[in-house]
């Protein structure tokens, strides 16, 4: 069977959902005809037309207030920011009206973001940033971060069909280097679940996204050494899975947490905090953590893979842990 | 304008407009002697702005959306309530509407209003969030209200977004969205207009030009005549009118509602309104303006105006003017009675799910409360 790549999978979702529910539509700049800044939503144009593939202007914050005011009643609107760090200009509508709303009023915000992240490609400062921290700091918005075809397909599904905000995180450098076939018919990862992507004694990695796929190459490389990693592909940030990391950790009695996010006030240190609180008689080690460095991303292919989490890093961190 | 004239708005709509204006400052009057009797934590009078509040919510058709900020208590009173029911005394058979016959039970929904602006426990947030931050949205009796939430200009785009759902659905219903003129001035005023002149939106954007954001007067807001000059900038129409004046709302709301309802876009209304108060009840804003001034906007209140006009052109008499009067008196004073014998919120609202129900709650139920107290 053929394979399917990280970013047909999304689209795939994508159509798939517009298909079975006249409500879900998406909206962005350039994803019309154009089919977006990175081609995902091509071809859903002219299936489903311009009331259902909605052109905006260049504007974020309108377009994802005007997102909330259609999710309001009824509609199941999915934004695509064009890079993710351009979201910064639609902060207020996400941190303040869509993730508040449900709380306040008890009006379900069916929405998905949309946002396409990551570095790797030499992009710079401004279309390189890892923003998962941001929402996960805010009551009220489910993150996610598929690292798979198969959970970018079934975890899109799932948000969609979700009644909650859902910030989807989609890595750049995936879209087309992620291939693996799909099985035909319904397919949806469950949101809130972690996944064992490789088992593990010694030591649990927690990562996702790009930097789960370095964890694993850093995991097989030790194994050679005798060092047997566990690795949690963690899908969903907020709400975490507290179960299925727990476990893991209490199993392996050490954590190195990966993530391609600066390290100050990233989610790693909200990982590190919540297995101190609850695993802390389980741990042989401390808690430790390989990240972006905490800079803005350089131009500068060079400059920036030195700054990037790579596999060096991890199995570099592994052996460390190891040690104790 | 001694008689009726063509396109002066029925006899109905004048007794449902009196009652609801009326409505309005008998609210803000009590609500007003309880914040100078420090009873209330702080309000935002609406007095001078009952005309435009209550023209606009009249011409809406149920499902139509409201979307309000914080002086349009007379907009949302007249979308919910059916008055024939709360008040029948004031009202003739033919008042009722088929709408009134869809809406709730009207003192069961002024009690909880009354229950929110006074954070009881009946509001329609159960005490967690203030006065007009929240919506009611109920597609079987057409009400369809999204109310604020702090920041200023962000519920444009937002009113924006209902009225592309009508576009979706190939519908004629339209969106009325209120914001005041130093609003005008946040980026999210920008963006939201430019999508609906760009996308024709079913949009009418109200401006309620009270002449003072705070402490701002309009020279240090906007640099422009009147706000309605923008409008030709997004490619939509714009009108500046007297938002005292009943008949010039209703004229101007008839003119965008039929550009909105026969798909020719979004309109940006800006109604010219008195300062009669300060930005909020004590705050010593309003002495920042001078005596003059203050005494010369005390002269155009919207509701004596309509009175007189009414009795000019034989819509009502001096004993119905007092009845309407006293019956709104009556309602609110029994309707905050029974607000300030609600009890307070319960404490475990405050707990309550961030997430609608679904696997995500349910992940979120999952996780460790106790991470939050040591
Ligand atoms: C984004 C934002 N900035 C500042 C404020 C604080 N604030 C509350 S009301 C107000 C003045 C609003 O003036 P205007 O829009 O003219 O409405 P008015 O109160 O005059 O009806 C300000 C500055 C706010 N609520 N939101
Ligand atoms: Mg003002």
């Amino acid at each position: 069977m053929a394979e399917t790549t990280y970013l047909d999978a999304i689209r795939r979702a994508l159509f798939e959902e517009m298909e079975r529910d006249a409500n879900v539509f998406v909206m962005g700049q350039d994803v019309a005809q154009f089919g977006g800044a990175f081609r995902v939503t091509k071809g859903l144009y002219e299936r489903f037309g311009r009331l259902r593939v909605v052109n905006t202007p260049l504007c974020e914050s309108g377009a994802l207030g005007a997102a909330l005011g259609a999710a309001l009643v009824g509609k199941r609107p999915i934004v695509e920011m064009q890079f993710a760090d351009f979201v910064s200009c639609g902060f207020n509508q996400i941190v303040n009206n869509i993730a508040r709303t449900y709380y306040r009023w008890e009006q379900p915000v069916p929405f998905v973001l949309r946002l396409p992240f990551g570095g790797g490609a030499g992009a710079g400062p401004f279309h390189s940033q890892s923003p998962e921290a941001w929402f996960a700091h805010v009551p009220g918005l489910a993150v996610v971060a598929p690292s798979t075809p198969a959970d970018a397909l079934g975890m899109m599904k799932s948000a969609i069909r979700d009644d909650n905000p859902v910030v989807y995180l989609e890595h750049r450098f995936l879209y087309r280097r992620e291939k693996e076939s799909l099985g035909e018919g319904e397919q949806l990862t469950p949101l809130g679940k972690a996944r064992v992507a490789r088992e593990g004694r010694s030591i649990t990695i927690l990562s996702w996204s790009w930097t789960l796929h370095e964890s694993l190459a850093a995991a097989e490389e030790v194994a050679r050494e005798g060092i047997s990693v566990e690795v949690i592909d963690l899908r969903t940030l907020v709400p975490l899975d507290e179960e299925t990391v727990m476990a893991s950790v209490k199993k392996c009695s050490k954590v190195l947490i990966v993530h391609e996010a600066t390290a100050t006030a990233g989610y790693g240190a909200e990982l590190a905090a919540r297995i101190a609180d609850q695993a802390f008689e389980w741990l042989d080690g401390p808690v430790k953590r390989v990240t972006y460095a905490d800079r803005s991303s350089p131009y500068n292919k060079h400059m920036e893979k030195a700054l990037l989490p790579g596999r060096e890093a991890i199995v570099a961190a592994l052996r460390k842990l190891a040690r104790y | 304008m001694a008689e009726q004239t063509a396109g002066t708005p029925s006899p109905t709509t004048l007794r449902r407009a009196h009652f609801f204006m009326r409505l309005s400052r008998a609210w803000d009057s009590r609500f007003e002697s309880m914040a100078r009797a420090g009873n209330i934590g702080r309000w935002y009078s609406a007095v001078g702005n009952e005309a435009t509040t209550v023209g606009a919510a009249l011409s809406l058709l149920p499902n139509d959306a409201l979307s309000t900020v914080h002086r349009d208590l007379g907009a949302i009173l007249t979308h919910y309530l059916d008055p024939t029911r709360l008040a029948p005394a004031l009202f003739e058979p033919q008042d009722r509407t088929a709408w009134d016959a869809l809406r709730p039970d009207p003192g069961a929904l002024l009690h909880r209003l009354a229950s929110q602006v006074l954070g009881r426990r009946d509001g329609f947030t159960r005490g967690v969030d203030r006065s007009f931050h929240y919506g009611l949205i109920d597609r079987a009796t057409g009400l369809r209200h999204v109310g604020m939430i702090s920041h200023l200009g962000a519920m444009i785009p937002v009113a924006a977004g209902l009225a592309l759902a009508n576009l979706q659905d190939g519908n004629q219903n339209v969106v009325v969205g209120f914001i005041g003129e130093g609003a005008t001035s946040q980026g999210d005023f920008h963006e939201a207009l430019n999508m609906a002149g760009v996308m024709k939106l079913p949009l009418i954007l109200v401006v309620e030009n009270n002449r003072y954001a705070f402490s701002t007067p309009l020279h240090e807001q906007f640099a422009c005549e009147k706000l309605s000059d923008r409008a030709p900038g997004y490619g939509i129409a714009g009108e500046t009118f007297d938002g005292t004046d009943f008949e010039a709302v209703h004229g101007a709301f008839e003119r965008a509602l039929a550009r909105a309802r026969t798909g020719e876009g979004a309109t940006l209304l800006e109604a010219m309104l008195p300062r009669m108060r300060g930005h909020a009840e004590g705050d010593g804003s309003y002495e920042l303006i001078a005596a003059d001034e203050r005494a010369r906007w005390l002269t155009h209140d919207p509701l004596p105006r309509f009175e007189a006009w009414l009795t000019r052109i034989g819509a009502a008499d001096a004993a119905r003017i007092a009845a309407v009067q006293e019956t709104a008196t009556a309602i609110i004073e029994a309707a905050v009675a029974r607000g300030l014998a609600t009890p307070e919120p319960e404490l475990h609202e405050a707990w309550r799910n961030p997430f609608a129900p679904g696997p995500v709650a349910d992940a979120f139920a999952r996780q460790h409360a106790e991470v939050t107290r040591g």
